[in-house]
């Protein structure tokens, strides 16, 4: 596909380019590197730079940092202090200056975890900037990295888009690393595995792929890391950007990959083949890949039991059918098949219509252009005055634009059970994909009635087939079908019965449980 | 982008088994009853349809059988070392020619069939030409989606001919089907003759044969693929005849239509079921047309390798558009059928039998069982 080919890769050329007065090598002089430091960054009044000396010997080191982007408490005490106070001790002798003396801080004297070496000030800057702090040392030109990252954050919350009556209520939050820790929490197997990459040419973020080794296929994560590798751009400020570099068709109206705020979805997804990307700085991971069905499935369905999961599914593919569907029946019945309605409703219909100077499409389409402008004002709105819109919409359009004789009664109706259908779907992704499938339902409708309809429902099927996310045709497991597939699409079979891993993820490990139960 | 296939893109038997009877349940079975019940007396037509069934079963058989001798080769490889080369071009040729044919009669019956039951007002042209656009764009795709849509709507189109059935019995008169045996022996053969454009299809195995994998195993699912529609026929016709006896069911021109009519929608959610039973039925008319039109472009793909599947689908195009509005009244179409059904003798029966004979006196098949 032409916009995934290779790009040129922009190899940091620019500092090379205009000659700047600092090196971009580091030096073995203290000063001169804090001074080249501070030009780079062009010395930021939230650059700390503090030099001091190291316990009671003759040397001195440099901490710097960005404030407010590090956990300042640690860097005090355990930084700091540690370097200042307990190397006093007298046995505590420093006799070499530079390398060694380095080597010892590394090894003795800083009690924090993340620590590492570097050797350029390119790792310097971006350490500096992702909220490590830098300790340099006089007499060498290497410095230690120290992992101090912090700053404000948002509070772990129930995710807002995906609520569930029963399970979980934490969802991920814009830090990554508490993402990844919610991961862990769920799936504490040695084989799960998280591949880093540094996203964006300026902005840097941390994208994490996560998977379980020995579950998923080898050749989806290597197609997900090809897919990957070729990203680059200035700044992915969401996973969307992420979603729509590496998809595999961007003519359609369909997501093929899942974002979700859940962890406990991500956990699932991994145990059943997946792969997840996680994107610093949102709380919504990506899950590939995925299908039609997976959309219209939620993780409650496993939560609860399954004659109630069945038959919530029933209502959501009903509810995915009136949310696409209804609109375009009403024009289609109206306009080119009255016989087909019943004649009691006919006369009814025919009645509530009077007076009502367009016709069913124009009716359709202004209602359902109104409804969508509800709804994305509802969206944009202050919360505080979110109310208003209700009462404009409902009041107002509903009972005014009816008492007018612009619309009729049962338009409104339509109009409503549409829109509570499609709120009433799992996935956000595919609810925007059925609204613009709806417009063009309803357009085919105006146009060939119920002929028009099938026409559009056919095509619609020939996309789907046609359609892959990551290799995986989004009609299955409908088709191709896999051998068990049925008991997890449209009802959801006891759980127990679920052995397998869905089949057309080709898991390298098929089965997920043992039916006869853990007896040794 | 290298394509990443590990969800296998091939045509396996549960395609195969799929695509048959997507292929014959199309239109002709609309008209089937009343060309059966034509020549038969009160419910005797379904020896007939029986007969014709048995028969393309063991044509069917024949089919697969002459296609498994020959994995992974195109009907003209094959064919020309059965036959000679120019004889094997010709035998190509004449397939192309009935593929495409078929195509349009489908794409004309659309038009005649939308018309009676959907649009009265929309021009016939328009109706074929939206239905041909939506015929090249399901060719477009790749085959294997192609047969993944076949998986996704032959279910459909089952069950909604099976809810038909079920739901015309509370008018069923098992009085019409009675006396049983009194149709002379002419009138059976000539119902067998009326029902075989309702059941030819297996064909497009001589085409398909070169993606079948593993191609030794075509004939099992072809046998039971063929099998659904035969047992919906039959079922079709006795029902039929049930509801609406002989005598009416022959003035009838579409009757598998007409029984929807007997249908009430429960809870009279919808009055007129043969309006969306016509409408469901359009997916399984599409299935057909859009088979036979892939079949066709591949069988031009054997004869002309370098040019691109596209490059054949919109040459292609126009011809079948402008022979499907050729007949114009519905006798003419009529006829045009017939001239189907009889080049369907030759490519469903004659062809295959010949070449499996040839194949079979002369000692040539390339599976594995034959090298060994």
């Amino acid at each position: 596909m032409a916009f995934n080919k290779p790009r040129k890769r922009r190899k940091n050329s620019q500092k090379a380019e205009d000659k700047e007065d600092f090196s971009i090598k580091l030096n073995t002089n203290l000063d001169d590197n804090i001074e080249n430091i501070k030009k780079l960054l062009d010395d930021p009044n939230d650059l700390v730079t503090r030099t001091f000396s190291i316990g009671h010997t003759k040397y001195t080191c440099a901490v710097a940092y960005i404030d407010g982007l590090t956990n300042t408490t640690l860097i005090n005490q355990m930084i700091i202090r540690n370097v200042q106070a307990e190397v006093e001790s007298p046995e505590t002798k420093v006799s070499e200056a530079g390398a060694p003396l380095l080597d010892r801080l590394y090894n003795e004297w800083l009690s924090v975890g993340g620590v590492k070496k570097a050797y350029s000030l390119d790792d310097v800057s971006l350490a500096i900037l992702s909220g490590n702090t830098v300790i340099l040392v006089g007499g060498t030109d290497q410095v230690i990295i120290i992992d101090t990252q912090g700053g404000p954050e948002r509070a772990v919350e129930e995710p807002t888009t995906e609520r569930l009556i029963r399970g979980p209520k934490v969802g991920f939050t814009e830090n990554i690393r508490t993402n990844t820790v919610f991961i862990r929490k769920r799936i504490r197997d040695a084989n799960l595995r998280f591949q880093s990459y540094k996203i964006g040419r300026r902005s840097k973020k941390t994208l994490i792929v996560t998977y379980i080794d020995g579950i998923v296929h080898p050749n989806l994560i290597s197609e997900v890391n090809k897919r990957l590798k070729t990203i680059d751009l200035d700044d992915a400020a969401e996973s969307g950007f992420i979603e729509q570099w590496i998809e595999d068709s961007f003519l359609t109206p369909f997501p093929q990959l899942e974002h979700t705020e859940r962890p406990d979805k991500v956990a699932q997804a991994l145990t059943d083949g997946k792969v997840a990307i996680l994107l610093e700085g949102t709380p919504f991971a990506l899950i590939a890949p995925i299908t039609f069905s997976n959309m219209l499935h939620s993780p409650e369905d496993y939560y609860e039991r399954w004659l109630f999961s069945t038959l919530i599914r029933f209502l959501r593919y009903l509810a995915a059918f009136i949310a696409v569907f209804l609109p375009a029946l009403y024009i289609a019945l109206l306009s080119y098949h009255p016989g087909l309605i019943p004649y009691k409703l006919a006369f009814f219909i025919a009645a509530s219509r009077e007076g009502v100077p367009f016709t069913a499409a124009v009716e359709a389409f202004m209602m359902e252009i109104t409804m969508e402008l509800l709804r994305e004002a509802g969206f944009r709105v202050p919360q505080p005055i979110g109310q208003t819109i209700g009462i404009v919409g409902g009041i107002v359009i509903g009972q005014a634009a009816v008492a007018a004789g612009i619309v009729s009664p049962i338009m409104v109706i339509i109009v409503a059970i549409t829109a509570i259908s499609s709120f009433s779907l799992p996935a956000y992704g595919l609810a925007i994909s059925f609204r613009i499938l709806r417009f063009g339902f309803m357009l085919a409708a105006a146009i060939f009635g119920l002929y028009g309809i099938i026409l559009a429902y056919i095509v619609v099927n020939i996309h789907i087939v046609n359609l892959k996310s990551f290799g995986v045709p989004y009609s299955t497991p409908f088709a191709p079908s896999f051998k068990g597939g049925w008991k997890d699409i449209v009802i959801r079979a006891p759980l127990t019965t679920l052995g397998k891993r869905p089949g057309y993820m080709k898991p390298k490990d098929k089965k997920r449980m043992n039916k006869g139960g853990n007896t040794s | 982008m290298k394509p990443f296939d590990y969800a296998d893109e091939k045509i396996g038997q549960k395609e195969i088994g799929f695509a048959l009877p997507s292929l014959v349940i199309g239109v002709s079975i609309l008209s089937l009853p009343r060309v059966v019940a034509d020549t038969t007396k009160f419910a005797d037509g379904w020896v007939s349809v029986l007969i014709a069934g048995l028969l393309s079963l063991l044509f069917t058989w024949i089919t697969a059988t002459l296609v498994s001798r020959f994995p992974n080769q195109s009907f003209l490889d094959y064919s020309s070392k059965l036959i000679s080369k120019p004889l094997a071009l010709s035998l190509t040729l004449f397939m192309i020619l009935y593929f495409v044919l078929f195509t349009a009669f489908e794409i004309n019956y659309i038009a005649i069939l939308t018309k009676q039951y959907l649009l009265d007002e929309t021009p016939k042209e328009i109706i074929s030409f939206v239905f041909l656009l939506l015929v090249i764009y399901a060719v477009a795709g790749s085959r294997a989606a192609l047969f993944r849509l076949n998986i996704l709507f032959l279910p459909i189109v089952v069950i909604v001919l099976l809810i038909l059935l079920i739901g015309a019995l509370s008018v069923f008169d098992p009085k019409h089907l009675f006396p049983l045996f009194k149709t002379n022996w002419m009138g059976y053969l000539k119902g067998v003759k009326g029902s075989f454009l309702a059941m030819t299809g297996w064909e497009i195995l001589l085409i398909y044969s070169a993606l079948i994998r593993p191609p030794v195993k075509a004939v099992k699912p072809a046998i039971i693929g063929m099998c659904v529609p035969i047992i919906l026929y039959l079922l079709l016709y006795i029902v039929t005849i049930g509801v609406y006896s002989n005598i009416v069911t022959r003035n009838l021109v579409f009757p598998t239509v007409e029984l929807a009519k007997e249908v009430e929608i429960p809870g009279g959610i919808f009055e007129r079921a043969e309006t969306l039973f016509f409408t469901v039925w359009i997916m399984t008319i599409f299935s057909t047309a859009s088979i036979f039109y892939d079949v066709s472009v591949m069988t031009i793909s054997s004869i002309f390798k370098k040019t691109k599947k596209a490059i054949i689908i919109f040459i292609l195009a126009p011809i079948i558009y402008v022979i499907s509005m050729l007949p114009k009244s519905f006798i003419e179409v009529t006829n045009f059928g017939h001239f189907i059904s009889f080049m369907a003798y030759f490519a469903a029966f004659i062809i295959p039998a010949l070449l499996l004979l040839i194949a079979k006196i002369r000692r040539i098949r390339e599976d594995k069982e034959g090298m060994a």
